[in-house]
């Protein structure tokens, strides 16, 4: 056990410089997000906005439009915005990599040449990745909050602590499923940059297969098999529930690859 | 219960260390490794008595980088067993590796740690306790100074990082050094202090496994040497048998002309003859050749060292 503290205290030297950094944009896009849904707020464009879209568009949307284009729903887009989901996966699955990485570095030789059971290797990387995970939700929220504090117009409805939590939660077991999917890949990998490739594709694959289902019939026969099918921030936002069946498949999927990265790990020559 | 079971597992592990110092410091026992058709290691047996320095020989892709990385787990065997002081390297490895130092090949290396850094994580990692006279010492015959180990690893130089990496191995003192190819990349000072370092080593009953392509440092630091070829152990003798395999030359002159003799031992072969001045090449003992230049004008006789690379090396030729 003080072996992998240890072990675990290294990695979070080496990477903390690159978590903390995107920690910190993070945050500083929620404060910038509360501001500028603010200043949409204060000149009344909220409304505007709504007459402006063309009524198929508001017919795909319902009553989503209506959500979006309110401050509290600007708030929440902090959530779910592809380009935060984008960092994130990528962050989660650049840690999750991390063993293949040593393995390719040769670094794991001297790892592994010391009393260290191979199972810490697997359950450091998880470690990294659940630890980068509540940081990285801790400063968005952070983030929201400050910028709430500051920028909030006292005349709109703001998100809920509870909305703000659940949000937070949904897109953390997302990450968590992806880093699950990232530590399997890893576990077999010799080379990081194939395994975060694989990961990668993966995860942009499944992805457009989610997007593609929502819009189009034919593709939805198979979009069930993307987790993103099974990541549901609007419905939060408009007040409903996350499925309990959602994170339990999102839940099941890092489980898997948890568990499937254990066994691979044990097994493998390095 | 977890209390108990701890006492009772290292009453296990004291009983294995102790009371049986005749236990082999390594044992492999039909060791083969196969990558699909390509045997890395077929059916390899070894030991290596505790106190003794063997040398761990072959050209490269003979197998023994492979053999080293069995040992420690970091490859699985096909088939075959190997133990480090009686603990199983697979089943108990944890145990195994607690009494090892090993100085791989390759150093793999992050380069943004320092110098103390990777000391630290590897002494963090073992079982043993690191003496920090014995490490200052490490790092004064090494020549590695505080400043130095205060850098980034990217700032380092091949010699420095191979330096770097027999403190890692050494630090924690363990019964047991694995080393592989341990002077590539060092000075020849620096190599003088390392065979140094052996040496102390071995006065203090420290076995040593190490790989090389150094036939000379084999020859100075190694009590036994084990030879690899193409996965197979082709050789594994003392030092002084192997070279008492070696042809040794002699170089004979004459005062005055001679016609050679045909009544020369058989095992003496001519490399280059004159009326005045013969070389030859002799296998084995040499009383025979002596006896039989007695009856001869001798003026001069030069017997040279046996050399143990000439055997090596044709033992690496038989292959071809």
């Amino acid at each position: 056990m003080k072996s992998a503290l240890i072990l675990l205290g290294h990695s979070i030297k080496r990477v903390r410089a690159l978590v903390l950094a995107m920690g910190l944009l993070l945050a500083g896009f929620q404060i910038l997000i509360v501001l500028v849904g603010s200043e949409i707020q204060t000149s009344g464009s909220f409304n505007q906005f709504a007459n402006l879209v063309p009524p198929f568009v508001r017919q795909m949307f319902g009553q989503m439009l209506d959500v979006f284009l309110s401050f509290k729903g600007i708030v929440a887009l902090g959530y779910f915005h592809l380009a935060i989901m984008g960092g994130l996966i990528g962050l989660v699955i650049a840690l999750a990599t991390v063993p293949s990485s040593e393995i390719e570095t040769g670094f794991m030789d001297l790892l592994l040449s010391r009393p260290l059971a191979r199972y810490w290797i697997i359950t450091r990387a998880l470690a990294l990745v659940v630890v980068t995970i509540i940081f990285m939700l801790a400063m968005i929220m952070l983030g929201t909050w400050t910028g709430l504090m500051i920028f909030g117009p006292a005349d709109a409805e703001w998100p809920t602590i509870g909305l703000i939590l659940s949000l937070a939660l949904n897109l953390g077991i997302l990450l968590l499923c992806w880093g699950g999917v990232a530590l399997a890949v890893a576990s077999v990998a010799r080379r990081r940059g194939a395994a975060g490739a694989i990961a990668g594709m993966l995860a942009l694959t499944t992805f457009l297969l989610d997007y593609i289902g929502r819009a189009w019939e034919p593709a939805e026969t198979v979009a069930w098999i993307s987790p993103f099918r099974y990541y549901s921030p609007l419905d939060l936002v408009r007040g409903a529930y996350i499925p309990g069946h959602h994170v339990f498949v999102l839940l099941g999927i890092a489980l898997t690859g948890i568990v499937v990265a254990y066994i691979a790990f044990s097994r493998r020559d390095i | 219960m977890p209390f108990l079971y701890r006492r009772a597992r290292l009453f296990r592990m004291q009983g294995r260390m102790t009371d049986n110092d005749a236990t082999p410091a390594i044992s492999v026992r039909s060791l083969t490794k196969t990558y699909g058709r390509l045997v890395a290691v077929k059916n390899l047996s070894l030991e290596v008595r505790r106190g003794e320095t063997v040398g761990f020989l072959g050209l490269n892709g003979a197998g023994k980088t492979t053999t080293i990385r069995i040992l420690l787990d970091l490859l699985r065997p096909s088939s075959g067993r190997c133990f480090i002081l009686g603990y199983d390297c697979q089943t108990e490895g944890l145990e195994a590796r607690s009494h090892v130092g090993y100085l791989p090949g390759e150093m793999g290396l992050y380069g943004d740690l320092t110098g103390f850094e990777l000391l630290d994580l590897m002494a963090g990692l073992g079982r043993r306790r690191v003496e920090s006279h014995y490490r200052n010492e490490l790092k004064r015959r090494l020549e590695l100074e505080d400043r130095d180990l205060r850098r980034k690893l990217r700032e380092y130089s091949t010699g420095m990082k191979r330096k770097l990496g027999i403190i890692q191995a050494f630090q924690h003192d363990p019964p047991l050094l694995m080393l592989d190819e341990p002077t590539e990349g060092l000075d020849p000072l620096m190599q003088e202090s390392f065979y140094e370092l052996l040496a102390n080593l071995k006065r203090r009953g420290r076995t040593v496994f190490m790989s090389s392509h150094v036939l000379s440092e084999v020859e100075r630091v190694c009590d036994r040497i084990a030879l690899l070829r193409d996965g197979e152990l082709v050789l594994l003798a003392t030092v002084e048998e192997v070279r008492e395999l070696a042809p040794r030359r002699v170089r004979v002159s004459f005062y005055e002309d001679v016609i050679p003799d045909e009544a020369l031992p058989q095992a003496i072969e001519f490399i280059e003859k004159s009326p005045r001045a013969w070389t030859l090449e002799a296998r084995g003992q040499l009383g025979s050749l002596i006896h039989a230049l007695g009856r001869l004008p001798v003026a001069d006789l030069i017997i040279e060292e046996p050399k143990l690379e000439d055997v090596l090396k044709s033992y690496y030729r038989k292959g071809d």
